[in-house]
């Protein structure tokens, strides 16, 4: 009996396990495939579709599900599985282990105490000052080092602010999702700015070199695309602080215990100094060196300094690092690369391209429409890499320049501003119980709408004349 | 050349690996970013090379161990192995290289390293809390198990993928077929000769502290009893090990090993006989950094032609010194291939050193086998064969260990060939 | 049919406790400390928090243990810390308690969940535990680790579906406290009939009597007139049961539609106590139960035995 009510329990908690797969298993069998589709990229789609439900409705663990889009390249694609292996890792995977990495170790040193003192002598203790400059600060830190590392070092800083201004929870609303958001969206915005704000923007570069489509260097990038991230940043408070206005126009008592509680920190250090200047090393490396030797291999150098100089121990990275991410960045490359190769992906562009082709005449505002709406929705679903890398082939497999629309994609997959799923940034402050999934909304489509005008903006404006 | 700059990162590396300076999976970033760097190849070549089949098979068995561990059920073997082996220390470790070769020779060294490694860690858990006080038998017990599963895996065709490597080889070179049966008469005796002199290997290097188990076995007995009778849950997850395990024997061929050991983590994930967060935390993951690195520095040694010009040297100097030609070809197979599968994987060794030696002329079956056979001679160091790799991922291990009994062990091996080579297969 | 020994071991008892937020769980915490105080037994109170989305799940523990070397930390302790708080409240005379403080170093990692550990007492011991992810299955799964006899969860608003979920799945026996007023004087109401839960449902209906001195009514309810041997023994069991101890009982015999009756007799002022259903859990998935659907329909405290 009671083997049975567990077995019922397993039963309904996993159904939509049971679903993914027994559809995935229908449609391979008995349902054959488009004949515009070769029968290998119709599997690949099967495997996709299978994937998407199971992401959706996440009746197993994310990792599982990366195992799953493993196995079944090899069981259902008849792949070998040195191929899919082979897929898998690349530079974009070794950058995104490496950025982790790199976020443990810098994270640990314990510097984000003097970054918050420096911030706080700057924009002063009126509220729209301190909302601004985080945003500011945010973005632009978060386009070099991504906003993994950016968030978590400032986050503890608005809790604390939060935490000394008197009142409780209900009176203090609007300050606490100001501050929170103006940390989440301007590391958000922040992380299109250079390749080596976010895992995402590696994986296109990455594409770019497998599917022959050309090439961007790392300020070739910038140019392109750090404009629109500095047209965002106003956007971005003014949004943040019409829809959660702060009740407090001055933060003097929360600043000043502020500035007691991290003025103990004493001297630099010699650790300190070494973080900096060993980080300062990879920036540079980032910038100047990633054509010849690719941002994960710079990153992983970082990392072996670090450990090399003792800065931080192999246990703390290994526990620190999240394996399962891993896992996910590679088996969604993975499949990505097969898409193309295949011929999935060029069948699906095709596909989009036919079914609007009645309503959007124009056939570069056409790519450019589906390009970012596909981003821009799956990634509020999926997070922004795993929407780069499965919709990236599409994209790069629509026609016109693949760059411009690369770079499109990409943007478009940072505008996952509606749930607390598509930006690591939004995930961490949601995680601090103090804002609700209905402030993601509220501001959310603020955001899509500014960042959407904006893209349309510096594409319309500013590319032309570039590129 | 790039042949001379991947030399460069091995011996480099090698270093690195046996003095232990850095953390291991600081030495795994350095063999991949050097690629990189010294030009070798792309950032994305290089990145592919780290991922295949094997480096799916050591995750997937390292996360697989984390759950039979998570579930008891490794307890629950130990005793069961205890049963047939009794207390005594010496029978213990006996038990162990018998169990471990011959199960090996079979299925392989990879699945029965993986099977057993959790079973050892049980055990010396019990033995002592402080695994520090204890360092001889733990010793004793993980290298019974990754050097009898190494000994046993000459043993029969299907006890390695180097074995089909050389099998397909002869059939490509015309010197005709050896069948299932025929290789078991040939080396065979090799493996049972071997399983005795290395329990004695064993017990004289790493000298256990205690002479028997008497107390750590009760513990056991107390735990297993306290665990109660087996519940469903752990009968579900013995079920998906056992699939596992017949997907190794009959689908590896099909699908890989590595892929069928990561349908066996899905399913524990599907299950909910482990959590996520218990895989993530528990698995070794510089030790899978480490293989995925070797076995891409392995691959650009073959690629480069590094591989190649090893062997050529070798060759050029051992014929200075060695005039009689079967001579020459024993001493380059057994030599090369040796020291080559320490630092490639036995199965790369086989497929780069193979065709040269079999050019060399003399009996190409014969030296066929010496060359499968010293190609499992992986003792020296912890990327030396997965085996290696699995027990040194349990941190309880140094590769001065490796060291220690390795030497011994390989001269145990080249002689136990020597007495084959000279007294059974002439009678053959 | 009744036992010679008792079902429960009333020594021994453990109370799981499950809170949410602050606002919603102080009827729970209160009950939750009443019933242990006066059982002299353990109590759990255990937090489920949402499970961060897995795709950023490093970057939030990245987050999270920053934020400790800022002396912030999770809001779920938040939430444990807000509840041991309120046990002192409720219980200013327990000395041994009130010397308790909420020390985040206490605070590890074991058996997939966390937990903070007291200093070690010999009776009354509280464990504030913080588990993530979904509600049901993290309660499951405290529930067999511990091998917790009662688990005391607040009614929610999302009824309906959890309800189900948290009376079919939840090993031990349940108690549902919706609208539960801490000074309310309630009476008790066992519904007895011919199942096997009904012997453990009348120890507990005792017990329960016993400690809190609240009045027993038992309920048997028969679709037809006619009150067979099954009925009929199991009232005279229970009653004598409970004349044995001294406890005065009424007992009812009603003729009707069973969940129509327990939801009328019931009221507002009675706490019902009913065995959990013996149907087969296929069926109840798809029909539900007695048990279900009395919750689902009245909204007093129920105690469901398993």
């Amino acid at each position: 009996m009671r083997i049975s009510a567990d077995m019922i329990f397993w039963i309904q908690q996993k159904r939509w396990l049971f679903i993914a797969f027994i559809s995935g298993a229908i449609l391979y069998h008995f349902v054959p495939g488009p004949a515009s589709l070769s029968p290998e990229g119709y599997h690949i789609l099967i495997i996709i579709f299978m994937t998407l439900i199971l992401i959706l409705k996440e009746p197993v663990p994310l990792p599982a599900i990366a195992l799953q889009l493993i196995f079944w390249q090899v069981i259902l694609g008849g792949s070998t599985p040195n191929e899919v292996g082979s897929y898998f890792m690349n530079d974009a995977v070794f950058f995104i282990m490496g950025s982790l990495m790199l976020a443990v170790a810098i994270v640990s040193q314990g510097l984000d105490k003097r970054l918050a003192l420096g911030i706080i002598r700057f924009t002063g203790n009126k509220t729209w000052r301190i909302v601004s400059g985080f945003t500011a600060i945010s973005a632009i830190l978060s386009s070099f080092v991504g906003p993994h590392m950016v968030t978590a070092m400032l986050l503890p800083v608005a809790l604390t602010l939060i935490k000394f201004t008197s009142g409780d929870a209900k009176s203090k609303s609007g300050l606490t999702a100001a501050l929170l958001f103006s940390i989440a969206y301007g590391a958000t915005i922040g992380s299109i700015g250079t390749p080596s704000g976010g895992g995402r923007n590696v994986i296109m570069m990455n594409y770019w070199a497998e599917f022959g489509s050309g090439s961007l260097s790392y300020l070739e990038w910038m140019k392109l695309v750090y404009p629109m991230v500095l047209i965002e940043i106003p956007l971005t408070i003014l949004i943040i602080l019409k829809t959660f206005p702060p009740e407090m126009q001055v933060l003097d008592t929360a600043v000043r215990r502020l500035i007691v509680e991290v003025a103990h920190s004493g001297k630099i250090s010699a650790r300190e100094v070494m973080t900096i200047v060993l980080f300062g090393f990879v920036l540079l490396g980032w910038m100047l060196l990633s054509e010849d030797y690719g941002l994960g291999s710079i990153a992983l150098i970082g990392v072996f300094l670090y450990l090399a100089f003792g800065l931080v121990s192999w246990k703390d990275l290994s526990l620190g690092v999240n394996w399962g991410v891993i896992l996910l960045f590679g088996s969604t490359i993975s499949i990505g690369v097969q898409m193309k190769n295949t011929g999935g992906a060029a069948w699906l562009a095709d596909l989009s391209v036919g079914l609007l082709t009645a309503v959007i005449p124009n056939i570069e505002a056409l790519r450019a429409i589906v390009s970012v709406a596909l981003s821009g929705v799956m990634s509020n679903l999926l997070s922004s890499s795993a929407t780069v890398a499965v919709v990236g082939p599409i994209v790069l497999n629509l026609g016109g320049d693949p760059i411009l629309l690369g770079l499109s994609s990409v943007i478009a997959s940072a505008f996952g501003y509606f749930t607390a799923v598509a930006a690591p940034a939004c995930t961490i402050i949601y995680s601090s119980g103090l804002v609700k999934a209905s402030d993601f909304l509220q501001a959310g489509w603020k955001m899509a709408v500014m960042s959407v005008l904006s893209l349309m903006f510096i594409a319309l404006l500013w590319w032309p004349v570039l590129h | 050349m790039p042949a001379y700059d991947a030399l460069i990162i091995i011996s480099m590396a090698l270093i690195l690996i046996i003095t232990e300076p850095l953390p291991l999976p600081a030495i795994a970033m350095f063999m991949l970013f050097m690629q990189v760097i010294l030009g070798i190849d792309t950032a994305n070549n290089v990145a592919s090379s780290f991922m295949n089949d094997a480096v799916f098979f050591i995750m997937g068995s390292l996360m697989l161990a984390v759950a039979i561990v998570s579930q008891g059920l490794d307890k629950r073997l130990a005793l069961g192995i205890i049963k047939i082996t009794g207390h005594k220390t010496w029978r213990i470790i006996a038990g162990f290289t018998a169990i471990s070769a011959i199960l090996s020779s079979f299925i392989g060294e990879h699945t029965v390293a993986a099977m057993m490694m959790p079973v050892g860690l049980t055990l010396v858990r019990y033995a002592h809390k402080d695994p520090r006080k204890v360092k001889g038998l733990t010793a004793a017990l993980l290298f019974s198990i990754a050097y009898g599963a190494t000994i046993g895996s000459i043993g029969t065709p299907s006890g390695g993928g180097r074995n089909v490597i050389m099998m397909n080889y002869w059939a490509e070179f015309g010197a005709g077929t050896v069948s299932y049966l025929e290789w078991m008469k040939y080396i065979y005796p090799m493996v049972l000769i071997q399983i005795p002199f290395t329990v004695l290997i064993l017990l004289r290097t790493f000298k256990p502290e205690q002479s028997n188990l008497d107390s750590a076995v009760r513990k056991l007995v107390v735990d297993v009893a306290r665990a109660g009778k087996i519940k469903a849950r752990e009968w579900v997850a013995i079920s998906l090990f056992v699939l596992v395990f017949f997907g190794w024997v009959f689908l590896s061929e099909d699908y890989g090993l590595g892929i069928i050991a990561l349908v066996g983590v899905f399913l524990y994930l599907a299950f909910g006989l482990v959590e996520w967060n218990e895989l993530n935390r528990k698995t070794n993951w510089g030790v899978i950094l480490l293989f995925g690195a070797a076995i891409s520095i392995g691959i650009q040694m073959n690629k480069t032609g590094a591989a190649q010009w090893v062997a050529n040297v070798i060759i050029n100097n051992l014929s200075q010194v060695i005039s009689s030609p079967e001579v020459l070809q024993g001493s380059v197979s057994v030599l090369l291939t040796g020291v080559m599968s320490n630092i490639l994987s036995s199965s790369a060794t086989v497929a780069v050193v193979g065709p040269i030696v079999l050019d060399l002329g003399g009996d190409p079956i014969l030296i066929g086998f010496a060359t499968a056979i010293s190609s499992a001679f992986g003792y020296f160091t912890a990327v030396a064969a997965p085996a290696c790799t699995i027990i040194y991922s349990s941190g309880l291990v140094k590769s001065k260990d490796f060291l220690r009994a390795g030497w011994k062990m390989g001269v145990l091996s080249v002689l136990s060939l020597l007495g084959l080579a000279l007294f059974w297969w002439p009678v053959l | 049919m009744m036992s010679k020994h008792s079902l429960i071991n009333p020594e021994s008892l453990r109370f799981l406790t499950a809170v949410s937020s602050s606002e919603f769980s102080r009827p729970t915490l209160a009950m939750g400390s009443l019933i242990a105080s006066v059982f002299d037994a353990s109590l759990g109170v255990v937090y489920v928090g949402e499970k961060a989305n897995e795709f950023h799940g490093g970057a939030v523990n990245l987050t999270r243990q920053n934020l400790e070397t800022w002396d912030i930390i999770h809001p779920g302790l938040d939430v444990l810390k807000w509840a041991l708080q309120e046990l002192k409240k409720l219980n200013p005379e327990n000395t041994d308690l009130a010397k308790i403080q909420f020390n985040t170093d206490h605070v590890f990692e074991e058996d997939g969940r966390i937990k903070i550990i007291m200093p070690d007492k010999e009776d009354g011991r509280i464990e504030l535990i913080l588990r993530e992810g979904e509600l049901v299955d993290q309660l499951r799964k405290e529930i067999q680790l511990e091998s917790y006899d009662l688990a005391i969860i607040g009614g929610s608003q999302n009824k309906q579906h959890l309800a189900h979920s948290i009376i079919q799945y939840l090993p031990s026996s349940v108690f549902v406290l919706q609208k539960f007023a801490p000074r309310k004087k309630y009476k008790l109401l066992l519904l007895v009939d011919d199942s096997q839960a009904t012997a453990k449902s009348v120890e507990w209906g005792a017990l329960i009597a016993q400690k809190l001195g609240w009045p027993v009514k038992t309920l048997t309810v028969s679709k037809t007139k006619l009150f067979g041997p099954g009925y009929q023994g199991a009232a005279d069991m229970a009653k004598a049961y409970f004349e044995a101890r001294n406890i005065d009982v009424e007992q009812h015999f009603i003729t009707g539609d069973p969940v129509s009756t327990f939801v009328d007799f019931a009221g507002d002022d009675h706490i019902v106590i009913m065995g959990a259903s013996t149907l087969n859990p296929v069926k109840q998935l798809l029909f539900g139960s007695k048990p279900i659907k009395t919750l689902a329909r009245t909204d007093v405290p129920i105690l469901i035995v398993r």
